[in-house]
């Protein structure tokens, strides 16, 4: 989402207000705005003036205040910074087209005209601006002053050196072309801390600095600062020649000093006090904490600002480094900064007085930080080494993240290119072009590499948010049985957009319906509503518990908060950030990543960079293991990492467990700590579908199988815990507990005494209690859904319990089912009605089989389960095994029934069916009364341009509405309606009574009509007309005349004629 | 310890009405000078600014500053428990996790005391540029409203076009167009006359939707004054006044809206 903010902000202390939060702008979110305008922003100290400001006015203003030069670089870090942020924000904003390239040419044009200027202000002011500093330097301690003159020493250019007392080995030690450069900084550190320099910082500090071109420009301005406020102090109104508001400039510009110069002498105590203490060990921090010192005026909250400062200074650095990295050349930057000095040096005298000194301060405060920044910064880009100077802050800033981030990189480092440090959150940003990455790629292997590559730099900087990423990267918020779910709907998505983009509802909608996917919308809605104040980055702990809070909102009012909260997730993305947070929210990520490539990318990730290694060796020794190994070495150790993490993900699906284990112990400690244990459902084993009775012959060939009733119900996992707590879930994980009250309070009558805890793996089906037959699976799902009260529930279930897989305290997974069966039969017993095994047969005739399906289907089952019973019968967890095929009426060769129904409406189609219809609503003729009837929703047995086919023929013959004739359901109301032209053959497992669809209405049901279960798509029946199609009686026949209608219906008659069940 | 007496207890009223629809939850800053809140709404798109001044209280104290979270919804059921002329006194204990608010009637007889929790709300304190703005408008607060009011039934953004002339206000919608313009009077000593100061025509858009929650403060003061630049948030400010006591201003600022491209 592109989105311009008015004012952008910058942390900076030291304000009146009592918090001591004082934000600047800096304007780097104006630049887009203004960009469009065809203007080049113009910044100020903290303010931002909408002024034409193009790069001749910029030159003119120079011209006209030559001497303003050395001034503003007093500004010259907001400067800088300001520079640096609009160069990344273009980046950022405009993705780095052509604006970026702009931007570029246009920050060199700036850089053009300083150098020289300044050399010449330098000379002509150097005596007047010398006095001061060295008075300071004379008062403080005189051993400052030589440690100065070694800085300064380098510096040739400038009389102020030469009044220094200069030390020729120092000279010979900085390097002449970087002396210039050297010479301010080193000045100011002595001015500041002279104990302290003598101490380490003649050796420390200048370690740091003297490499660093950068720094020292910063520090320079600082310097220049100084500068200034002694330049203004002996002010002539040359100085500020013709200027309006010159006078107002200069008073408070005096004032500025004053105060300055009374909090630098209070620095200089403290200093001394302080250095005595810290004054060997970290000469660094300390130098920062000094500098600070003399600019912040009320020393009160010094010690706040200072932590904080460290936190802000990190982004700075970020933004400097990155910009610099560009650009290239430092000399530029340097200019660069100076200009930008230049500009606010001359805005700040047009503006009012009190501004100005506050101004002042603020200014100060973030040359420093600059200076701290560049210092920090300096080990990151050397490397490795740096880090282990032991230099770092205390306090470790929460920002520093690049805004570049390329998870699909060659060689990739977890450490040096991730675009976070260690120990920070990470970016949303970076979990977000990872995503990117993977859905651009379409190779799997290459995709696995990306996301581990990612994985990587989580686990080792950021350990605590690599089971957040994980779960975000999945789309999910916790573990399945926590039933744990978002509840927002697509229009509220849409809403959340539009209100966070000031676009209107109906053009997202309609942007929405051509792209087919709203994350794709959210992300390239350009925002037409600015924004104040760019929120915060997000992080990928922010976004997960945003979403959290989202799903766990319920009440009258949840709706609205949930869009407001949406919304203001929305305005804080950028980039991508927005296509994927969008897709989260809808429940589809669609990057084409399975649970199993992730978990594979879990596992390379682990071996490549061990996650159980010591972090506090920093960096740590193992950051790429696979650097020396063979592509097929690499290939079959990942293959073996992967299975352990699988196999582990396999008995305790849970991401919390997983990811916590991985971190202690990495993959080979990973069978100890995850385990199947009752209270965590794993995935059950399913089976495969099969053609036949002889295809189930000739897989099982020579192997001992069984076979089993498939019971039409509702796969139940029955956990007993050790606390004898009961808990079911479903085959999705799902926790039914809550629905099945009455199976829980049997099921003490169905263990014998020995059962302490086990997992059971049944089906639960609707049972008639009276007749002791089972009743259709619709019947089992008109059972509340959750919470039901057990006293009220009217369809009874039977439990038909096939396998047990944990039993006191131990995994049966890896024996054979015969065993299991046998443990099964021994420690549970059966209660007609209520629990009772699976009805089986261990056969090996085909007739038998035969038989038996028949048997099965005629007992209101679906079909036959055949499964190996001894050799290669282990219990396959989450896996559709061979072990077990499915023998099911409606995949017979001759089962199934074949419909003739009309096309009357289609559904638009979205992800890979964008632009085609992704499903279609079927009706049959019902020729006493005219109408057509709805049956079904079609979507599946096309194949792609069957698909494409069938829009194109449809689309001349879209009606606005419905046909009077039409008989439809409100809820089923498709996107566009045709004109009842096309027949189509349809085959159907089952058919069923349906309170949505019409068909048959009042036939088989006062009420209901009928509908068809698991629709599929033959054919196009070109030779019948619409007239011709299958008729609602004709439906309402195959509907009783499936066994089980037959088997209720019949008994029924018998009995009562009740119709309760339906 | 925090202390302050409010004499005229349906200002507090008047100006949480005009802050709930736009904010959840808000910290109020108390510090010797008053009683401060700034917050923007969840889009970032306008910010509320709220400054009532120790002088306005009968009786303030402020021992130490402190910031005071409070869900507005919760305080607008509190603040429905009071009269408009009861006298309200809020109270706070330094470091503490409750605010209580104590209402007595003008007469004395009846005094009600509601304890509310705080939050710990992490809110940022922006800095809000100055600006010399191109073009102040006063006008009546009633008419500012009214005109907002009319023309978001239009569109879901009006423009504010001001110049010499005067200001004019536009909407367009699928219904329609709607246009309102106001000449300036200045001549006028009525109270409802329009003043413009003017340095440069401007013309800006902006979501009816936040005006409509801006006019909501128009209750409390008869004036409102639009400020304007090009490309720079818009400023409406409503003083917080009575006709014995100014208490200090409301102001909301409101990002401009981009021409649309998509139309």
């Amino acid at each position: 989402m592109k989105s311009a903010s008015l004012w952008g902000r910058i942390n900076c202390k030291g304000q009146h207000h009592f918090n001591s939060n004082l934000y600047l702008d800096y304007c780097g979110n104006v630049a887009l705005s203004s960009r469009r305008l065809g203007k080049i922003p113009e910044v100020n100290l903290g303010v931002i003036l909408y002024r034409n400001y193009s790069s001749k006015n910029k030159s003119l203003l120079k011209q006209k205040f030559p001497k303003m030069k050395k001034g503003s670089k007093v500004v010259a870090a907001a400067g800088g910074l300001h520079q640096t942020k609009i160069g990344n924000f273009f980046k950022r904003d405009a993705n780095g087209s052509s604006e970026a390239g702009e931007m570029e040419s246009s920050k060199k044009k700036l850089a053009v005209s300083s150098p020289k200027k300044e050399k010449a202000t330098n000379s002509s002011e150097a005596d007047e601006e010398m006095e001061s500093p060295k008075e300071k330097l004379a008062v403080s301690s005189p051993k400052k002053e030589k440690t100065n003159g070694s800085s300064e020493a380098g510096v040739k250019e400038s009389p102020k050196k030469k009044l220094a007392v200069s030390s020729p080995k120092k000279e010979k030690a900085t390097s002449s072309s970087e002396a210039g450069e050297m010479e301010s900084p080193k000045k100011k550190l002595a001015v500041s801390s002279p104990k302290k320099e003598k101490t380490n910082g003649s050796s420390e500090a200048r370690e740091m600095e003297s490499p660093k071109k950068k720094l020292t420009g910063s520090s320079a301005k600082k310097d220049k600062k100084e500068e200034r406020e002694l330049q203004s102090k002996q002010s002539d109104s040359k100085d500020k020649n013709g200027k309006a508001g010159s006078s107002k400039a200069r008073s408070s510009t005096g004032k500025k000093r004053r105060s300055e110069s009374t909090s630098s002498d209070d620095g200089d105590n403290q200093e001394k006090a302080a250095s005595k203490k810290s004054s060997k060990s970290n000469g660094k921090p300390e130098a920062k904490r000094q500098r600070r010192r003399i600019v912040v005026e009320d020393s009160s909250s010094e010690e706040e600002v200072a932590s904080e400062e460290d936190f802000k200074v990190k982004s700075e650095a970020e933004d400097e480094e990155s910009e610099e990295d560009e650009s290239g050349e430092e000399l530029e930057e340097e200019e660069e900064e100076e200009e930008a000095e230049d500009e606010e040096a001359v805005e700040e005298e047009i503006k009012p007085k009190r501004k100005s000194k506050a101004i002042g301060k603020k200014v100060e405060v973030k040359s420093k930080n600059t200076k701290q920044a560049t210092t920090k910064t300096i080990p990151e880009k050397t490397g490795n080494k740096a880090p282990a100077q032991g230099s770092k802050p205390a306090v470790p800033p929460p920002k520093g993240w690049k805004p570049d981030y390329n998870p699909a990189k060659n060689k990739y480092h977890p450490i040096d290119d991730a675009s976070w440090e260690k120990d920070q959150r990470v970016p949303y940003l970076a979990l977000a072009k990872t995503l990117e990455a993977i859905e651009a790629t379409s190779s799997r292997l290459k995709n696995m590499e990306i996301l581990a590559n990612f994985f990587r730099s989580v686990l080792i900087l950021s350990p605590d948010d690599l089971r957040l990423s994980v779960y975000l990267c999945l789309n999910k918020l916790a573990p399945a049985y926590e039933g744990v779910e978002l509840g927002v709907a697509e229009t509220n998505v849409m809403k959340a957009i539009a209100q966070a983009t000031g676009r209107s509802l109906d053009k997202i909608k309609s942007d929405a319906a051509a792209a087919g996917d709203l994350g794709i919308v959210a992300e390239s809605s350009r925002s037409t509503q600015k924004t104040l104040f760019q929120p915060q980055p997000l992080t990928v702990q922010a976004v997960f518990n945003k979403l959290k809070e989202v799903a766990g909102m319920t009440g009258s009012a949840s709706h609205a908060k949930k869009i407001s909260m949406i919304t203001s997730l929305l305005v804080a993305c950028k980039y991508s950030e927005a296509r994927y947070l969008a897709r989260s929210l809808l429940g589809k990520l669609r990057i084409g990543l399975a649970e199993q490539s992730l978990l594979q990318a879990i596992a390379q990730a682990c071996f490549l960079t061990p996650p159980e290694q010591d972090r506090s060796e920093w960096p740590p020794k193992k950051l790429d293991c696979g650097k020396k190994c063979s592509a097929e070495t690499l290939k079959a150790k990942f293959e073996e990492e992967a299975y352990k993490v699988k196999s582990a993900f396999c008995e305790c699906p849970n991401y919390d467990i997983l990811v916590k284990a991985l971190l202690e112990v990495g993959t080979d400690g990973l069978r100890e700590k995850c385990k199947l244990t009752p209270g965590i459902p794993p995935r059950p084993m399913l089976a495969q579908p099969t053609k036949g009775v002889a295809d189930v012959l000739e897989r099982f060939d020579g192997i001992k199988f069984t076979c089993e009733y498939k019971y039409d119900g509702e796969r139940a996992q029955i956990h007993l815990l050790e606390d004898g707590s009961i808990n079911i879930y479903s085959r999705n994980q799902e926790n039914n507990t809550s629905k099945y009250p009455d199976i829980i309070s049997r099921f003490s009558k169905c263990i014998k005494g020995d059962v302490k805890s086990c997992i059971l793996d049944t089906e639960a089906v609707a049972w008639d209690i009276e007749k002791e037959q089972i009743l259709p699976f619709q019947v089992l799902s008109t059972r509340k859904r959750k919470d039901a009260d057990e006293a009220e529930i009217k369809v009874q279930v039977c439990i038909f319990a096939f396998d047990l897989i944990y039993l006191n305290g131990e995994s049966l997974i890896k024996k054979p089912l015969i065993e299991r069966r046998e443990l099964l039969r021994e420690h549970f017993q059966a209660v007609t009605g209520e629990f009772v095994f699976a009805t089986s047969v261990d056969t090996d005739s085909m007739e038998e089989v035969q038989e038996f399906l028949e048997e099965s289907v005629k007992g209101n089952c679906e079909g036959l389960m055949v499964k190996t019973l001894d050799a290669k019968a282990s219990y396959e967890l989450a896996k559709r095994s061979q072990k077990w095929l499915k023998l099911k009426k409606d995949y017979l060769d001759s089962g199934g029934d074949s419909l003739d129904l009309v096309v009357i409406g289609g559904f638009n189609g979205r992800g890979k069916r964008t632009g085609t219809y992704g499903g279609f609503l079927l009706a049959c003729y019902d020729p006493d009364e005219e109408v057509y009837q709805t049956i079904c929703k079609l979507g599946t047995g096309f194949s792609d341009e069957q698909l494409l086919k069938h829009t194109e023929s449809l689309k001349p013959h879209i009606i606005p509405n419905p046909k009077s004739y039409y008989r439809f359901n409100t809820q089923l109301t498709p996107d566009h309606w045709f004109d009842a032209v096309e027949v189509w053959e349809v085959k159907c497992a089952d058919l069923s009574l349906s309170p949505v669809h019409t068909a048959a209405e009042g036939m088989a049901d006062p009420q209901r009509g009928i509908s068809l279960r698991f629709p599929r798509f033959m054919r196009l029946r070109d030779d019948k007309k619409i007239e011709d199609a299958t008729t609602a009686s004709q439906v309402a026949d195959m509907y009783k005349s499936q066994e089980v209608v037959k088997n209720s219906t019949n008994n029924k008659k018998g009995i009562d004629d009740d119709d309760d069940f339906y | 310890m925090f202390e302050a007496r409010l004499a005229e207890g349906g200002i507090l009223k008047k100006v949480l009405d005009s802050i709930k629809e736009l904010l959840n939850e808000a910290s109020f800053d108390c510090s010797e000078a008053g009683l401060q809140l700034q917050a923007m709404d969840n889009s970032h798109v306008s910010l509320v600014s709220l400054n009532l001044r120790a002088e306005g209280f009968e009786n303030y104290r402020c021992d130490r500053n402190m910031s005071m979270g409070m869900n507005l919804a919760s305080l607008a059921k509190i603040m429905k428990c009071s009269n408009s002329d009861d006298v309200v006194t809020i109270k706070a204990q330094d470091s503490a996790d409750i605010v209580t608010f104590v209402f007595e009637s003008k007469n004395g007889d009846r005094v009600s005391d509601f304890d509310m929790k705080l939050m710990n709300l992490d809110q940022e304190h922006l800095g809000i540029p100055e600006t010399d703005y191109a073009c102040v408008v006063k006008m009546p607060s009633n008419d500012f409203a009214r005109i907002v009011r009319d023309l978001s039934q239009f569109g879901e953004s009006i423009a504010i076009a001001c110049t010499k002339q005067g200001v004019k206000f536009s909407s367009t919608g699928d219904i329609g167009t709607g246009n309102i313009k106001l000449a300036q009077n200045s001549s006028a000593d009525s109270d409802d006359n329009i003043v413009i100061d003017l340095q440069e025509p401007v013309t800006l858009t902006f979501a009816s939707r936040y005006l409509n929650s801006f006019a909501k403060a128009a209750g409390l003061s008869e004036k409102v004054t639009l400020s304007m630049s090009p490309d720079v948030p818009l400023v409406v400010e409503f003083k917080v006044a009575t006709t014995d006591n100014e208490y200090g201003y409301i102001r909301y600022y409101l990002a401009p809206k981009i021409e649309d491209e998509d139309s």
